[in-house]
């Protein structure tokens, strides 16, 4: 800012008076209270601290925003950017008005230009005084009350309808009314388990809710909450955030086998394990105290990350590349930050060195990744081993007196005899004499010399020996593997990489966390361990943790968060359109003992949830978008539930739970598009019509019916899907060989129960006469193509 | 647009809606009645509430569509374009330690080697330009002067499928968009019947990395590239289901219409216009993509110029015709991979043999492609790009026979058509080709400047996610290389 012109200073005057000439029709009128966090700080962060902000590498003129000490000093310049009061002798007003090219702030080439309101904004803030306030998100949420007004009260008696309402009056808006019993029960089903509502269950919920009202909706919350499909539901959601998928990744993408890692989650989510305790144990299961096999399971969270098995690739490199997913993933999906970006340089909006970024690295820098084996109950892998050791030690001690005999016999077999032995025997033979362990041994002497001349007791002890170990190993061999993290006793040395790249070293640095953030608790410790950081997120003392996961949850609800920018909570974020609610929710998830599952009954039993979604003409021009929750939303269904509403209306659902992924047909041609070509053997039997969240995802060829529909291929961590609505997603629904399928099984329900039943099974509720209409035109099979491809049979309304 | 404006559109458009279906879904129209109603309803074209409607550009643009033959694995630029008498020189003597001294190569440990390799080929130079090109592509020699050379591009990753994402998405990191997607975001689509960004595929191989290099990254799925197949049906269940008539197909789509229609009426949710939208390009699709597909109305003539044996048969040489077919539709970005350029010297992979026959397999196809664009009027506002994810080093590679290693310091790209000047060669390398001697053009500075000539400006073209504004060209410097554009 230093080297540029003065600016004259009549302009100045003509724009300030321009100015407060304006100032009547602004968004922002006079009465309303002017507030940093909420009106000045997304200013200041999206237009003037990328070059006077935090990093000091970047800063330009020598000036700071980002503090209030930093604005009001005086700069190498002699200017002042803020006198407080006094716009006129601050540059930063004379700079946002100027017209002149080369002093207008700001600057021309980075195409962002404040807004007259904006404008007017900063000068009325530098008026009545420059007063900063700190990040909200980085203090932590304080107990809040909610408001006690009757009239903001809901039906519910839940306190998110009287934040709600409040805001809404306010603005003088009135909520919808509540949506009819039969959008309720297919809303609420399709939330909480991702499956519609049958036809009886409709019908059953209604009459108990005609009669019972909110009880009964209630009772059918609880119900839907303990469903193992809840898990499958919410474990979704949360795999989408853990990047899971089923292979490798990047060219080579080979399978592989993590889904056990899955299964826990779901499980954990069906359980309601506390949301620390699930934290905790998928980011440092493995340094529990004697770790639990399901503890070690959870750590597969972090494993998630891609392996690069092309030729030519440095090891070292994607090892880097790992731990740099995970220091992002840990950031984005936990504390809602963009942590990521001070790989290369110290962050440019958010108060994160570039060293701090490392320190966090740290935690991550030292891990072994092996697989671990798991066994269904009922089978001891120690103890098998065991057994083995000492049944292999016996056949030993069993075949030794014949060894000689042995050779001999080998020695005399004749090269077409040898051609006619059974393959086992003839592979045994291939092995060095030498080197031949005790069930080859064990083999040959069955095949060569047991018959003559020894004892039918050796015989069949040696064959008895020869059994266990075999049906040993056949024990052993159901075991799964699955990926997980297990720390190295001796670390990694961890140092700043200039510029993200790790061939170039710079200073080394100790685990450790943003000093912007609560700090470590030390507790004698010397170093702190992944487990550390485990415990400081789920620290009540963060700020971030509870904030983002609720959010994160009430997004699912409303189609955005509280705070729209659900991965990022840092100065770029989104102003909460109701913080005090935000901080309320944040406080009760913890206070209710991180129970995800209070949190669901809490929002789902709300006025605010379950109002009408249709859209009114009146919220278009004061709140087009809803930010204030006069009303649901439509939504589009996730992609895996697209499926899941198919297979559940058309009769064919596989409910069977967890498992190894499954292969449900998909078009030709698919798996030929990476590097390799992968084969996709289909699933028979109930596995071709399990959910969505079962069906293997290779990353680089995703299966094509749920990749159209927004699902993420877990290339990195997903907090928000996109809703795309595409000609390919109605080709799909159209044309593919699954949804095909699907409406013939529906076409058979048609033909049995008629119409109006297989459209209540897609949409819960009665067709309308006019819809009747155009339905009965119809034979049952395009009929049932019809119903599964209405917008309303893939929406939540 | 402000809002009020908006809801307006919006709601003539809902109206439309109501009205189109009371006023003419009759029952029993058939397939061409169906698509004249479909025009005629207004929605089917370009609505509001269409997301691939075409854009206004940040400023007016010389091309209006890219086709980008991405030759898959890195192509030898130093037997091919740049021309090395250096090398052959001194082939077999190690390269000086000061070029290599802290570089990073792929397969660092193992085949990596010092020795400097003299290419085989003979080089000459062709046109009014002089341009050196060697044997392996004849056509390509008669077309210099209608081409852009740039000798220096520069690319930071030396693994395939990081460094094919970079070019494509200008980071190697994962969940970005591909230029293609970010092209159809920021102008929309030309197009109504065919999806604005289309992948075609040949050789023995799909390219590294797969789905990601077209992926929309945290864009709209809307905006990703669609693979069009050789083989069976072009677009994934384009076709009917065996089991379902035409007529029964149209039956469905109209009554899913209608019924779309109703609920529009009932709840007001925009969405569902956007759906109605979607069945119909779906539809047209349907025959768009199949009559794409048929080459049968194209002159013998025609095919002998990209050398089209067999217009059936598969090839490079049959998706370079489909790709002036998909521009003259409208289509905004084309992208072509052809695989295997990956010449290491590995049994299927040398410099010898397998080089000069993918060569032959691309020569004719891209020389045909620029004059027919050319002949036809398109080149003037089609920007075709021709390139690898990097290129190779000037040092051999030894296994089964010879090759040479991935390369990223300098490698030759070339471009022709909308607003390229031709006949120019842009930037020069050392005497080895290992290292650009001045002007190196990043990758970011491509994107830069074909979203230039595209009438965008690469630090505008911007999506806001977790807080902060992506773009294509990222947060370092990146420039538009105006000394090559016309």
């Amino acid at each position: 800012m230093k080297d540029m012109p003065p600016l004259p200073r009549r302009s100045l005057i003509y724009a300030l008076v321009g100015l407060w000439a304006f100032a009547g029709g602004a968004s922002l009128s006079a009465d309303d209270e002017l507030r940093f966090n909420r009106d000045v700080r997304p200013l200041l962060s999206e237009y003037c601290l990328a070059c006077h902000g935090f990093d000091a590498t970047k800063r330009e003129a020598g000036l700071r925003l980002d503090v209030r000490e930093g604005a009001i000093e005086e700069l190498d310049s002699g200017e002042v950017a803020i006198r407080p009061g006094k716009p006129e002798e601050s540059e930063l007003i004379k700079r946002i008005l100027s017209h002149d090219e080369g002093s207008v702030m700001p600057p021309p080439e980075t195409g962002k230009k404040l807004t007259q309101a904006q404008k007017e904004t900063l000068l009325r803030w530098v008026r009545e005084g420059a007063k900063y306030e700190p990040h909200w998100a980085f203090a932590k949420p304080e107990p809040q009350t909610p408001p006690a007004d009757p009239r903001f009260a809901g039906d519910f008696g839940n306190p998110i309808d009287a934040f709600i309402h409040q805001k809404l009056d306010q603005r003088g808006l009135k909520p919808s009314s509540r949506a009819a019993a039969e959008t309720l029960i297919r809303r609420v089903h399709l939330d909480l388990v991702g499956l519609p509502p049958t036809p009886a269950e409709v019908r059953e919920f209604c009459d108990d809710y005609a009669s019972r009202g909110l009880t009964a909706y209630r009772e059918r919350v609880d119900k839907l909450l303990q469903s193992p499909h809840y898990g499958e539901k919410w474990g979704r959601w949360w795999l989408d955030q853990a990047r899971y998928a089923d292979s490798h990744g990047y060219s080579i993408d080979a399978p592989r086998s993590i889904w056990p890692y899955r299964d826990w989650v779901i499980q954990a989510l069906n359980q309601d394990m506390p949301f620390d305790q699930f934290t905790v144990e998928q980011l440092a299961g493995d340094l529990l105290p004697k770790p639990t096999s399901s503890q070690m399971v959870a750590t597969g969270f972090h494993r998630n990350t891609q392996i690069n098995q092309e030729g030519g690739v440095d090891p070292e490199q994607f090892r880097i590349e790992s731990v740099f997913d995970r220091v992002a993933t840990t950031g984005t999906v936990f504390l809602g930050l963009t942590i990521g970006c001070a790989q290369c340089h110290n962050h440019k909006f958010d108060p994160i060195t570039q060293k701090e970024y490392y320190q966090l690295f740290a935690f991550f820098n030292n891990q072994d990744e092996p697989e671990h084996t798991l066994f269904p109950d009922g089978i001891d892998p120690a103890s098998l081993k065991k057994e083995r050791e000492q049944t292999l030690r016996l056949l030993d001690d069993a075949i030794r007196p014949y060894e000689s005999k042995l050779e001999e016999w080998e020695k005399g077999l004749a090269k077409e005899e040898q051609e006619k032995l059974p393959k086992p025997v003839k592979d045994a033979l291939k092995v060095d004499s030498k080197k031949r362990n005790a069930l080859q041994r064990a083999t040959l002497f069955a095949a060569g010399i047991s018959k003559n001349a020894q004892s039918e007791k050796t015989q069949s002890s040696i064959a008895e020996l020869q059994d266990k170990v075999r049906e040993i190993d056949r024990e052993l061999s159901k075991g799964v593997n699955t990926l997980v993290l297990r720390e190295k006793p001796e670390g990694r040395k961890t140092t700043v990489f200039i510029q993200g790249d790790f061939t170039r070293p710079d200073e080394p640095v100790q685990p450790g966390v943003p000093s912007i953030l609560h700090a470590m608790s030390a507790e004698g410790r010397e170093k702190y361990d992944r487990l550390d950081l485990a415990k400081w997120i789920v620290s009540p003392e963060n700020p971030l943790t509870a904030r983002v996961i609720v959010n994160r949850v009430w997004q699912v609800y409303f189609g955005k968060g509280i705070v729209e920018t659900e991965n990022d909570f840092g100065l770029q974020s989104a102003v909460p359109t109701h913080p005090e609610l935000l901080d309320w929710l944040a406080v009760q998830f913890m206070k209710n003992g991180w129970s995800l599952k209070d949190l669901h009954r809490q929002i789902v039993c709300s006025d605010t949830y379950t109002r009408s979604s249709l859209v009114r003409d009146d919220l278009l021009d004061v709140d087009r978008d809803n930010y204030l929750l006069a009303r649901q939303h439509r939504l589009r269904l996730d992609a895996e539930l697209v499926r899941d509403v198919g297979l559940a209306a058309s009769g064919l659902l596989s409910p069977k739970l967890g498992g190894a992924p499954v292969f449900p047909p998909i078009p030709d041609g698919v798996m030929t598009q990476g590097q390799v070509k992968r084969e996709w053997k289909v699933s028979h039997g109930e596995d071709r019509y399990r959910r969505g969240v079962y069906t293997f995802i290779y990353r680089a060829t995703p299966p094509p019916s749920l990749n159209v529909f927004d699902a993420p291929e877990g290339n990195s961590s997903c907090t928000r899907r996109n809703r795309s609505n595409t000609p390919l997603q109605a080709l799909t629904l159209l044309n593919d060989a699954a949804f095909v399928e699907f409406a013939g099984a529906l076409s058979k329900i048609i033909e049995k129960d008629g119409i109006e039943i297989a459209f209540q099974r897609c949409t819960s509720r009665k067709p309308t006469e006019s819809e009747l209409a155009v339905l009965r035109q119809l034979d049952p099979f395009s009929a049932a193509r019809v119903l599964l491809n209405l917008d309303e049979t893939l929406t939540r309304e | 647009m402000n809002n009020d404006l908006r809801s307006i559109l919006d709601q003539q458009l809902q109206q439309q809606t109501r009205r189109h279906f009371f006023e003419r879904c009759g029952i029993g129209v058939g397939a061409v009645a169906l698509q004249q109603l479909l025009a005629q309803s207004g929605l089917g074209a370009f609505s509001e509430t269409n997301p691939l409607a075409p854009k206004q550009p940040h400023f007016p643009p010389k091309a209006k569509r890219v086709i980008f033959l991405f030759m898959a694995g890195g192509p030898s630029q130093l037997d091919m374009l740049d021309y090395k008498p250096a090398l052959n020189k001194l082939n077999g003597q190690p390269i000086p330690q000061s070029y290599v001294e802290g570089k990073r190569f792929a397969f660092m440990d193992s085949s990596h080697r010092i020795n400097l390799l003299g290419t085989r080929r003979t080089f000459a130079q062709y046109g009014e330009t002089g341009s050196w090109v060697s044997d392996l592509l004849p056509h390509t020699a008669k077309i210099v002067d209608d081409l852009t050379f740039i000798r220096t591009c520069k690319t930071d990753l030396f693994n395939h499928a990081p460094a094919k994402l970079f070019m494509n998405a200008g980071t190697g990191q994962f969940g970005r968009p591909s230029m293609g997607a970010w092209l159809t975001y920021g102008l929309g689509s030309e197009c109504n019947d065919l999806p604005g960004f289309v992948v075609l595929q040949s050789g023995p191989r799909g390219p590294r990395g797969g789905a990601i290099l077209w992926g929309s990254g945290m864009l709209p799925s809307t905006y990703q590239g669609v693979p069009l197949r050789n083989k069976g049906e072009p677009i994934l269940n384009l076709t009917t289901p065996e089991q379902v008539t035409e007529e029964k197909q149209i039956e469905v789509i109209r009554a899913v219409r209608q019924l779309n229609s109703m609920r529009l009426e009932q709840t007001g949710d925009d969405e569902i216009s956007t759906r109605i939208n979607a069945y119909e390009m779906a539809y047209r699709m349907q025959s768009s993509a199949p009559d794409l597909m048929d080459t049968s109305d194209e002159t013998q003539e025609t095919l002998d110029l990209y050398g089209i044996k067999d217009p059936k048969e598969s090839t490079f040489a049959r998706n370079c015709l489909l790709a002036r077919r998909l521009a003259e539709r409208g289509v905004r970005f084309i992208q072509l991979y052809h695989t295997n350029w990956d010449h290491h010297g590995g049994p299927t992979e040398n410099l010898e043999k397998h080089l000069p026959e993918i060569s032959k397999e691309i020569d004719q196809p891209c020389a045909g492609l620029v004059k027919d664009l050319q002949r036809r009027g398109l080149l003037e506002d089609t920007i075709v790009i021709w390139g690898g994810e990097f290129g190779r080093t000037p040092m051999g590679e030894v296994r089964e026979s010879t090759g040479r290693n991935h390369h990223i310091d300098a490698f030759t790209m070339w471009f022709a058509g909308g607003g390229f000047k031709p006949g120019v060669s842009y930037g020069e390398t050392d005497e080895f080709g290992f290292g650009p001697i001045d002007q190196s053009v990043h990758v970011r500075d491509i994107h830069a400047t074909v979203l230039h000539l595209l009438g965008l400006n690469h630090e505008r073209l911007s999506v806001r996610s977790q807080g902060l504004d992506f773009r294509l060209t990222g947060v370092l410097p990146a420039r538009v290389v105006r000394e090559v554009l016309v």
